[in-house]
């Protein structure tokens, strides 16, 4: 099977996979034993008919079920995700999704920058120094980093960070880009607006907002980094052992070339499925740690209206992830047959 | 029948096996009270679920008849609630000081626990030596390797010590859920009042009152005692109640949750894992389908989402929701391990005992459940303990985030999210050890399936589970 088959094969099974999800949680929501409308409606509201009706006739679940379905899926299809109940009450929940996406974005791209960073290397390093002293510090300080619960070690970090004045004699407000509006909340991004390129001509702009995002960034990441770690580390002495690094050793290729161009190199490979398979983590972990450090992302308002009882908001957003979630494995689907020609090729 | 008795009869004149028959009476005796106890309380639940009997008053009878028997790791054969009645304790064991009397309540439990632990593994090896017809299996090889395992022993020890926590939760804490957190305002505790120069009597719900952890001003930390002589080996919660019981109490409901969700997906994912690998074709395919479409969800929302709407039903009433709960995560997380086991289920589908089973006429299931299961099983043991560590931290963030677990039950997460407000306080201990307990036995559970994973299967180095620890990013 060519490539270009192989690819065009994934690009189709995504289409009943985004069917199949954004179905159940049609069900899950409309179907289920909570009535959508009586969520949205107040205690007085709810004996009152015709607002009850009214609710009703808005959510279209007078209709028959099949028919609301239809509906439903149709208009998700064409983005026409209607208006809020609740939350931001009327608001159009396009406007609001993109008002609230980029925090979400911007957050998810560091934390996993971040933990490519911080976890390859590391990882790369314990492999090349294996059984050592280092090396047991390093793979133990990945596993119990991966096992701490995101929302408890961003609440740790934060009040790490907020006395860092007293415990480390430097202040994490001034040190380097002024946080002048607290040590958390939202990164200001508005000067991105319209004009992306300002990420890079207006670079202060750009360190505050990173500033701002690193420490939930780091903690959302943090999973992803204890895993990245682990799989380097075992890549290098996979390929370490590798008979074509044993032929180079023996024809005389320098240590440093050995290292960066024989080793390093192919111990990449099996990192770049851990990386974006990890989209689901960073996704659900958005909740808890936008929670956590007051960012008003889309996990956050997924959350919010989820406890709020704005039930349709919920099913759209879900559709979001699903589609997000969707897209980010095509994405690792593509890189891979990029970078491991063999893909593909086994026969699946 | 005569040839077991006639065995059992061998055995019991041979000396060791005597011996560790004698011991392990002696360790039942020790806490029969204990288990006599929780079985008449299970029937007496079962016997008032029947309609039309009424049998209360025996039952009764038989309850307070079996309370009475002495078990050594009670709180009634150890206590520590004491008071200092101006020349030395009164009411705790021996008159030692409360915390004394709590620290040797709570080592004997581990000792016992260990000991019982123990007990097993001598038990097995005798069993292994002298009993067993075959000299070798394939198990002893796993059994040794994982015994020159020091991460997966180390992971064990954890795993075991926790278990022991949730069974022997009511004996370990210093004080009872329900006298420190229910129904405070029902009991009474008697402390010395050193300006007066007696015993004075509080409720306990007004010594709570004065006990509370909320900074800099006020606050019981880790190992002291409160005004009113009571012992907080972790300090006490925001609302003065002893966090030491709520997180003992809490280790409970997570492994409860945590081993029905762990069953349950591990059924779901094994059955499903063997009809897709025996069919193969169009029943995996849509089988990829159906799973890639749940994983497309992301759990910990999927959670979110599936909590709230399922919060008003009956099913949510039972076990403080914890039951709903358990189901909620294995129909959600089955995904994971279905993955992980379809690949060894799809090879063993390939060899040849499969084809002459068929050829013999055997049906698809007894094939899969005699032929492929057991070559799954091991990597189901694997996952399962590294989705119980994903479980836990799932489970404490939506209790963080107030989903879940319904609030007068304890649950670690809550306590994380109580003393939110305090970290950076003197009462810093409300939020910080739970956090450190949900690490350690996460961690415990991960260096357990490593364990296993190289016992199992010494060649295999796939990094496998990743993504089963992290709980959906919780």
């Amino acid at each position: 099977m060519s490539r270009a088959r192989y690819l065009a094969k994934r690009l189709l099974m995504a289409i009943p996979v985004v069917w199949l999800g954004t179905s159940m949680t049609w069900y899950i929501i409309f179907m289920g034993p909570i009535d959508p409308a009586t969520r949205l409606l107040s205690e007085g509201q709810v004996r009152n008919p015709a607002a009850y009706e009214a609710a009703q006739t808005q959510l279209g679940l007078n209709q028959p079920p099949l028919q609301h379905y239809v509906d439903w899926l149709s208009s998700l299809i064409v983005f026409d995700l209607g208006r809020t109940w609740l939350l931001y009450q009327g608001s159009s929940v396009n406007a609001l999704i993109m008002d609230f996406l980029p925090r979400t974005l911007w957050l998810g791209f560091w934390s996993v920058l971040i933990a490519i960073f911080v976890g390859v290397p590391l990882g790369f390093y314990a492999g090349m120094r294996s059984n050592t002293v280092s090396d047991y510090v390093a793979s133990m300080g990945g596993i119990v980093w991966r096992a701490m619960p995101n929302f408890w070690l961003g609440i740790m970090l934060l009040a790490v960070l907020g006395s860092s004045q007293a415990i480390f004699g430097v202040s994490w407000e001034t040190l380097g880009p002024n946080l002048t509006s607290g040590i958390s909340g939202n990164p200001d991004l508005s000067y991105l607006a319209g004009n992306p390129l300002a990420f890079f001509t207006n670079i202060d702009a750009t360190l505050e907002a990173i500033k701002k995002v690193a420490p939930a960034a780091i903690v959302l990441g943090s999973a992803s980094m204890g895993n990245e770690m682990r799989i380097g580390r075992t890549a290098v002495l996979e390929v370490k052992n590798q008979d074509y690094v044993e032929l180079a050793k023996v024809k005389g290729v320098s240590d440093r070339a050995l290292v960066y161009k024989h080793i390093l190199r192919n111990a990449l490979v099996p990192l770049v499925p851990i990386i974006t398979s990890e989209a689901f983590l960073l996704i659900g972990g958005s909740v808890l740690v936008e929670s956590v450090f007051g960012i008003n992302g889309i996990g956050y308002l997924f959350f919010q209206a989820a406890i709020q009882g704005d039930l349709p908001l919920v099913g759209t957003l879900m559709y979001v992830f699903i589609l997000m979630i969707v897209g980010i494995n095509l994405i690792q689907d593509v890189l891979y047959t990029l970078i491991d020609p063999r893909v593909g090729l086994e026969g699946e | 029948m005569s040839v077991t008795t006639s065995r059992v009869a061998d055995a019991l004149t041979d000396g060791r096996t005597a011996l560790w028959a004698l011991v392990g009476l002696l360790l039942f005796l020790l806490e029969a009270g204990a288990f006599l106890n929780f079985v008449v309380g299970l029937t007496i639940d079962g016997i008032l679920a029947l309609p039309g009997v009424d049998a209360a008053g025996f039952l009764t009878t038989v309850e307070s008849a079996v309370r009475e028997i002495p078990t050594l790791l009670s709180r009634e054969t150890i206590p520590n609630e004491g008071y200092y009645d101006g020349s030395g304790y009164e009411g705790t064991f021996l008159g030692l000081s409360p915390a004394i009397a709590w620290a040797l309540r709570a080592t004997l439990v581990y000792l016992y626990a260990f000991a019982a632990f123990g007990w097993g593994v001598w038990g097995y090896r005798i069993y292994r030596r002298n009993y067993r017809a075959a000299d070798w299996t394939p198990r002893d090889d796993v059994f040794d390797r994982f015994r020159g395992h020091k991460w997966g022993i180390f992971g064990l020890v954890i795993v075991f010590m926790f278990v022991t926590m949730a069974v022997f939760a009511p004996a370990l804490g210093p004080t009872t859920v329900d006298q420190n957190m229910r129904n405070s305002y029902g009991y009474e505790t008697k402390y010395w009042d050193s300006d007066s120069g007696s015993v004075e009597t509080i409720l306990v719900g007004d010594a709570n009152l004065d006990s509370l952890s909320q900074g800099n001003d006020q606050n019981i930390g880790p190992w002291t005692y409160d005004d009113y002589g009571r012992f907080h080996p972790f300090g006490t919660m925001q609302d003065g109640s002893d966090l030491f019981t709520f997180l003992v109490v809490g280790s409970r409901i997570s492994l409860v949750i945590g081993v029905l969700s762990v069953a349950l997906s591990a059924s779901i994912a094994a059955t499903l894992a063997l009809t897709s690998a025996y069919y193969k074709g169009r029943v995996d395919l849509s089988m990829v389908l159906i799973s890639d479409a749940v994983m497309a969800m992301p759990q910990l929302l999927l959670l979110i989402m599936l909590t709230t709407v399922l919060r008003e039903t009956w099913i949510n009433e039972v076990y403080s929701g914890g039951f709903l709960l358990a189901l909620i995560f294995a129909f959600t997380g089955w995904t994971y391990m279905w993955r992980s086991i379809r690949g060894p289920a799809l090879q063993i589908s390939e060899r040849e005992w499969i084809d002459a089973a068929r050829s013999f006429g055997q049906t698809p299931i007894t094939i899969m459940r005699k032929h492929m299961l057991p070559y799954v099983t091991g990597y189901l043991l694997i996952y399962g303990s590294m989705t119980l560590g994903g479980a836990i931290i799932s489970i404490a963030g939506l209790s963080y985030l107030g989903l879940g677990v319904a609030p007068p039950t304890p649950e670690w997460g809550r306590a994380v999210n109580l003393g939110q407000d305090y970290v950076r306080t003197g009462s810093w201990h409300i939020s910080l050890i739970p956090g450190i307990l949900i690490t350690l036995v996460v961690t415990g559970f991960n260096a357990l399936g490593d364990g296993i994973r190289d016992a199992i299967d010494p060649q295999s180095d796939s990094a496998g589970g990743e993504t089963a620890g992290a709980g959906g990013g919780a």
